[in-house]
């Protein structure tokens, strides 16, 4: 990690409290010019609209490269997670408190995994079907 | 662009091998989170402990009506023509400047930071660590999965 005087792009935080407490220990938080903080603490009561809309905005903002979303919270947006296609900014799926993480649930490793298992299932169709092709030769039968 | 499917065949082979090591690096990344924000979910426990619950709480996290103040850790991205996505995201870190308004972000909560806030804030600049070599490693998929499709479509049109 160096030490620079030049401005970077931001780490933002969609959590719970102890998430964004932590993190912004770590030195991630800026609440800017036009007061918009780069976190949002989320708590049982945050409606999910407001978890929609913030991610959304953290999206658009261009001074963000790496989103941090706990995987609870998550969940509730996957939806708008999967069509987030492009590599910045970069959605971290992390654990939290009462959630360990799941690979299985994160939307890049499920379509890495995906199109992984796609590539074996066509190499083992293909092999069968020439060693099958290769146990019936249409010559044999005449 | 390779030419011959024999070429791309090899290429496809090389990318999803390329890939599996990516979702195995990617893997033990977010493990490495993991433990480190437990630790420090721990040790928040532990100073809420000893200082009392509403001590660390996000009621004492700055918000659209408090002074303005700037990150201390923020990412660059690098040109590095080594990975396949050609860019990787570095941390810098700035040092505390209220003139600059790079404040310290323990005094949001107290003004004498006890032993165990302080490990608490180390082990999440740790994490952070992890977390920019977690996004290197997702960009990289990204790309990876980017190229298969790209080749598979290119072996279709070949054949």
């Amino acid at each position: 990690m160096a030490l620079h005087s030049a401005r970077g792009k931001l780490i933002s935080v969609i959590g719970d409290e102890d998430t964004c407490v932590g993190f912004l220990l770590g030195g991630v938080g800026e609440i800017n010019k036009n007061r918009h903080p780069n976190f949002m603490v989320v708590d049982k009561n945050t409606p999910v609209s407001e978890v929609e809309d913030c991610f959304r905005r953290f999206v658009k903002r261009d001074d963000i490269d790496i989103i941090l979303i706990n995987q609870n919270c998550a969940e509730l947006i996957r939806h708008v997670i999967d069509a987030h296609t492009s590599p910045v900014p970069a959605v971290l799926e992390i654990p939290s408190k009462d959630h360990p993480y799941d690979a299985s649930k994160d939307s890049i490793l499920r379509r890495a995994r995906v199109s992984f298992l796609k590539a074996i299932v066509i190499s083992l169709v293909c092999n069968i079907w020439f060693s099958f092709q290769g146990m019936f030769n249409p010559e044999d039968l005449v | 662009m390779p030419t011959t499917k024999e070429n791309i065949g090899n290429l496809l082979d090389a990318l999803y091998l390329e890939m599996l090591d990516l979702i195995e690096q990617q893997t033990v990344c977010r493990v490495n989170i993991e433990r480190l924000m437990n630790n420090g979910q721990l040790m928040l426990a532990k100073t809420r402990y000893i200082q009392g619950s509403q001590t660390i709480c996000s009621a004492q996290l700055p918000t659209e009506n408090s002074n303005t103040f700037s990150a201390l850790c923020e990412v660059v991205q690098q040109q590095n023509d080594t990975k396949i996505s050609n860019v990787e995201f570095t941390s810098i870190r700035h040092t505390v400047d209220k003139e600059k308004e790079f404040v310290e972000p323990m005094q949001w909560f107290t003004s004498l930071p006890p032993s165990s806030l302080r490990s608490a804030s180390e082990l999440f600049k740790k994490c952070l660590d992890f977390v920019l070599e977690s996004a290197n490693i997702q960009r990289e998929l990204i790309a990876v999965m980017k190229h298969i499709e790209t080749l598979k479509r290119h072996k279709e049109i070949t054949i």
